[in-house]
């Protein structure tokens, strides 16, 4: 159950809330009384520990995050209405959310379920590039990711061109590209004998139409896989976003929020980020019916989270989220450096390590800052994978892993504003085949061994 | 009173106290264009801050928002003498299908606060818009900012549509987001790639002398 039932009245409060001028709502609105809150919650950034612990302030940041929901609401572009809601409608939805789901079809299928803090059972694993790359790589890179053996769910990678045309968003070409984008993923896992494969699709969407175009159980996203719905920075929507969350409850998929709160920008610094990260999953429930919010804080000059202040803000608004509520969150990784680096791997292995031991789900990895197109691959996602697993089902503390991140930062932290962008995908893998490169196994291998030496028991 | 105190109140965001004091320092005589010189410096000197992120969005935004009092008070002031000297006329938007203009509005910002004239189209900017704007203002540079791959393209199409309409050489076409690269900008034929706001003033005066 989501809270589907309720999307019609909310979408009439889209049109009948409380008028604001837009060039008002971020400036005079939402960023004082995010700044109120911070203070009044006593929510402070601690830099020397980007995996804090303290639950009591975890519950803070996710009582800020409540009110702030609550006193901002969120704001519809198209018709400059607020959207508002009660506490009891938040309560409601948080009563009637599920704290798991099935997902994916058949002998695939996973049940995916709500996490805790420092809790022994691995994290789900959605592996995704979150990159474009050229139309010739796309059916082997989505082989390449669903040949990974701790995938339990793939989002493939954007299409750029259907058939040598350039993808326009709103037209056409986005709607072919879309139809393109899923039959190369379906295809892919029919081919690998994994069918049944939990999809989140299609990322070459960026138009409500390119979504609406590919709704099909039988060729396109069925009823098993999840669609996303984003939001605007921050906390701003706009009719063709709920079209979305409109036709997936009517569809009948799972539709998962997709939000990357800005250190640096409205938010301000980390106590920002954590508490808005947090008010995202509840207007990803409340608002647009989500089983799942996929969450990608970023830092705005840099757009990565791998360093201390965005780990800070992942932590903290991991924790509050598990500690109270039951509800599926996913974080999704962006690095700032690319394919077949040491650095790539080492800054993947630190946001799996401190996003699985607060609670999260893991959904990675966005490599070369989501920026470069073709620089992205399933090795990099394999290292965050496999550390996820190890800090569950080792039991790692919150304390244990701060200290190995701590000691992972030192080694690419200041490389954050340089860091190399490695290769492409076809440089660091086989495309006929799909399977990387001997030098990036050994690159991986080598780093792996290195951060196991700093107590990450791997499973194999 | 002096104006290392308008300063402060600049940096500070304080736009009442800071219109207020400049009203007062020009009534007893301040020099006009020195004012305006330390306005310059003192916005640099805020956006380098910000460029560190060592202030965030909300501070430079409220900073840039003094600064604008300031020089709506200094206006007949600078008119008196001359007026103050507008480096270049650029409109701005976020191309058509995105809906993504945190980086437009810093950019604009930048702009506006080191002596550029910037008309703000806002976001999903037709391309034909962003052309039927800059004639109307006499710009130099159409600004085109995109956040998302896919509407990417049409920031091509606004360089399309100028070279169509038979003036392709009256503006400068300069595009910048987060998706976009110098490669971007080389293959669609645009003037400038922008990869970060801070630079932008100076790129576009390079631009404007080269």
């Amino acid at each position: 159950m989501t809270t589907a039932y309720r999307h019609w009245e909310i979408l009439e409060r889209s049109q009948t809330g409380p008028f604001m001028d837009e060039d008002d709502f971020l400036p005079k609105h939402f960023t004082p009384t995010l700044k109120k809150l911070i203070k009044k919650y006593e929510i402070k950034y601690d830099p020397q520990n980007p995996c804090p612990t303290d639950d009591d302030m975890a519950d803070r940041v996710w009582q800020a995050a409540w009110d702030l929901f609550r006193e901002v609401g969120y704001y519809n572009t198209d018709s400059h209405r607020l959207i508002q809601v009660t506490d009891e409608e938040i309560r409601e939805a948080l009563y009637m959310a599920h704290d798991q789901y099935w997902v994916g079809e058949g002998k695939d299928a996973v049940l995916w379920k709500h996490r805790q803090v420092e809790d022994p059972a691995p994290p789900f694993c959605i592996m995704s590039p979150d990159i474009t790359c050229d139309e010739k790589y796309h059916q082997s890179i989505c082989m390449a990711y669903l040949k990974e053996p701790l995938l339990d769910g793939i989002c493939g990678p954007i299409l750029e061109e259907t058939f040598g045309h350039l993808i326009e968003s709103s037209g056409p070409t986005e709607i072919s590209g879309c139809i393109q984008h899923i039959y190369n993923q379906k295809m892919a896992a029919r081919l690998l004998g994994r069918p049944g494969t939990f999809m989140v699709a299609v990322g070459t969407a960026e138009h409500d139409s390119g979504q609406i175009a590919v709704s099909n159980d039988e060729w396109g996203v069925q009823k098993t896989d999840a669609r996303l719905v984003g939001s605007l920075t921050e906390f701003k929507t706009a009719d063709t976003l709920l079209n979305r969350s409109l036709h997936y409850a009517q569809y009948g998929c799972y539709t998962g929020n997709l939000t990357g709160a800005i250190y640096g920008g409205w938010c301000g610094g980390s106590e920002g980020t954590a508490v808005t990260t947090v008010a995202y999953s509840l207007i990803g429930l409340v608002i647009h019916g989500a089983i799942f919010n996929q969450h990608f804080p970023f830092h705005l000059n840099y757009g990565s989270n791998t360093t201390r202040e965005l780990l800070w803000a992942i932590a903290m608004a991991g924790q509050a989220l598990a500690r109270n509520s039951k509800l599926l969150q996913t974080s999704n990784g962006f690095a700032n450096a690319g394919p077949m680096t040491e650095m790539l791997f080492r800054e993947t292995a630190v946001h799996a390590m401190v996003s699985t031991v607060n609670g999260w789900h893991l959904w990675e990895m966005a490599s070369t800052r989501n920026k470069y197109k073709n620089r992205a691959t399933p090795l990099e996602a394999r290292i965050g994978m496999e550390v996820g697993h190890a800090v569950a089902r080792q039991g790692l503390s919150r304390a244990a892993v701060n200290d190995i991140a701590n000691r992972l930062l030192a080694t690419y932290e200041d490389d954050a504003a340089d860091a190399p962008i490695g290769s492409e995908y076809h440089e660091c893998y086989d495309v006929a085949k799909a399977v990387p490169t001997q030098e990036h196994y050994d690159m991986f291998r080598r780093v792996k061994d290195e951060i196991a030496e700093m107590g990450i028991e791997f499973p194999f | 009173m002096s104006l290392d105190e308008l300063s402060k109140l600049v940096e500070d965001g304080e736009t009442e106290d800071a219109r207020e004091l400049a009203g007062t320092l020009l009534k007893d005589g301040a020099d006009p264009l020195e004012m305006i010189a330390e306005m310059t410096r003192t916005m640099a000197r805020v956006g380098d801050l910000f460029s560190e992120l060592e202030i965030f969005l909300p501070e430079i935004m409220l900073a840039g928002e003094a600064l604008s009092g300031v020089v709506e008070v200094m206006t007949p002031y600078l008119d008196a003498v001359g007026g103050q000297a507008v480096k270049g006329k650029i409109v701005i938007g976020v191309v058509k299908g995105d809906l993504h203009e945190i980086g437009k509005n810093i950019a604009k910002l930048i702009l506006e606060t080191n002596g550029f004239e910037v008309k703000d189209l806002g976001y999903n900017v037709d391309p034909l818009t962003f052309i039927k704007e800059a004639e109307a203002m006499g710009a130099d540079f159409i600004g085109a900012s995109s956040l998302m791959t896919t509407t990417m393209p049409r920031q091509k199409e606004i360089i399309e549509i100028l070279e169509a309409k038979g003036i392709r050489d009256k503006y400068k076409v300069v595009i910048g987001g987060a998706p976009t690269s110098q490669m971007w900008a080389d293959k669609i034929g645009a003037d400038l790639y922008c990869q970060e706001a801070k630079s932008a003033p100076e790129l576009l005066m390079n631009l404007m002398a080269g």
